[in-house]
């Protein structure tokens, strides 16, 4: 999967991550949305039974995005962890941030569902995943 | 209120009762709910199994994926009443205009919501089957299901590894790097000069032990099926199959290797 053309124009700084360096951290306050340059991303969420990989992104896919479009705050879902090598680029927090607003309620009431059913989809996994343990 | 040429059918209340569906999976459909009252649960069904992925309450949205899924896909999930509730379905239409001009970058993340939400379903699904299936018959091991869809299938890996021949001391140990591994074995690189003087031969088996999430140690048994010069000058390359794995080591690389 390649970067979209639109996105980059989003991109106002790239940042490097050597192997297994944190992007993120599940349970952090921020909104900084990533896009995937070159590399792939683990994601990893805390369980009873220890750090957990539930999926791993690649070239073109987003980090970060749940948190900005969550109805309810800005804290991390889940943790990002570098798997290899990484190039993020960082996109305009600000100009995201105020075209969401401008989006009409019922938009912004149906992203923010998928991003909440993600995240329960997410937790979901994780936790069975654990009691089969 | 900009004006539309296309008429758009009002918003309708509709009332179910407990156990009621509303979105039957695999149907047509791309209507759009919201909760006024009660709960809804959304479940994902494969063959006789269904797995409950969420519970939505008043405020919430059902049916949104097939939405922005666009109008070919099916219902990636059923929803159904788990107590009288009241819903608002709004058409499509009404939502399709406002749709179409959201920024290509919210598009694209909300594709990947979806894409990662499909995903994580069919994980759901995948692991309901299988405590059914632990509880039914505890000598089943977990594993052993993966193996037959996921015959063969490798996972591209970069795990450092430590490893020994069996038959030496316990004080000798190697370092390597796995490079892919499957349910039958794997393949790892090793650079030469960390060998000393010892040679590697077809048929040596090894004790490799890894980590394949932070705190997760695994143990494995396995036999050189092959080795040759690596890519790179002053490595090479190893082909194992397991020959041992305990049944928890088993189990925890089946799902490493499930995606």
């Amino acid at each position: 999967m390649t970067v979209n053309s639109q996105v980059l124009d989003y991109i106002v700084s790239e940042e490097n991550f050597s192997d297994k360096a944190v992007i993120i951290k599940e349970g952090n306050m921020g909104d900084w949305v990533y896009v995937i340059l070159e590399g792939r991303v683990k994601i990893k969420k805390k369980t009873s039974g220890g750090l957990l990989t539930i999926d791993t992104l690649s070239e073109g896919d987003f980090v970060g995005e749940m948190a900005m479009l969550k109805w309810s705050n800005s804290t991390r879902t889940a943790s990002a962890v570098a798997d290899g090598p990484v190039v993020l680029g960082v996109l305009d927090s600000v100009r995201l941030g105020q075209e969401w607003e401008a989006q009409p309620t019922i938009i912004k009431k149906l992203i923010s569902s998928l991003i909440q059913n993600l995240e329960e989809a997410t937790k979901k996994t994780a936790d069975m995943v654990v009691a089969l343990r | 209120m900009t004006k539309t040429k296309v008429e758009i059918p009002p918003v309708v209340k509709l009332n179910y009762s407990k156990g009621d569906l509303i979105i039957k999976e695999g149907d047509y459909g791309t209507s759009i709910y919201e909760v006024i009252s009660g709960k809804v649960g959304i479940f994902v069904e494969s063959g006789e199994t269904e797995a409950r992925v969420a519970i939505l309450g008043p405020g919430m949205i059902v049916g949104e994926m097939a939405f922005i899924a666009g109008k070919t896909s099916t219902r990636s999930a059923s929803a159904r009443a788990l107590e009288d509730c009241c819903l608002e379905a709004w058409h499509p239409a009404m939502l399709l205009n406002a749709y179409k001009k959201i920024p290509d970058v919210l598009r694209l993340i909300a594709g990947q919501a979806l894409k990662l939400i499909v995903r994580m379903n069919k994980m759901v699904v995948k692991l309901r089957l299988k405590e059914g299936q632990s509880r039914d018959s505890q000598t089943q091991e977990l594993s052993d299901q993966w193996e037959e869809k996921r015959e063969f299938y490798r996972e591209k890996v970069s795990l450092e590894c430590i490893f020994r021949p069996v038959n030496s001391s316990k004080d000798l140990e190697f370092q390597g790097r796995i490079r892919n591994i499957s349910k039958g074995g794997l393949q790892m690189t090793v650079k030469t000069s960390g060998l000393f003087n010892y040679t590697l031969t077809h048929g040596d088996e090894l004790f490799i032990s890894t980590y394949f999430l932070l705190n997760q140690k695994v143990n494995m048994t396995a036999k050189i099926a092959w080795l040759k010069k690596g890519k790179t000058d002053g490595f090479i390359s190893l082909g194992l199959t397991f020959i041992h794995m305990d049944p928890d080591d088993r189990k925890k690389l089946g799902f490493f290797l499930m995606k």
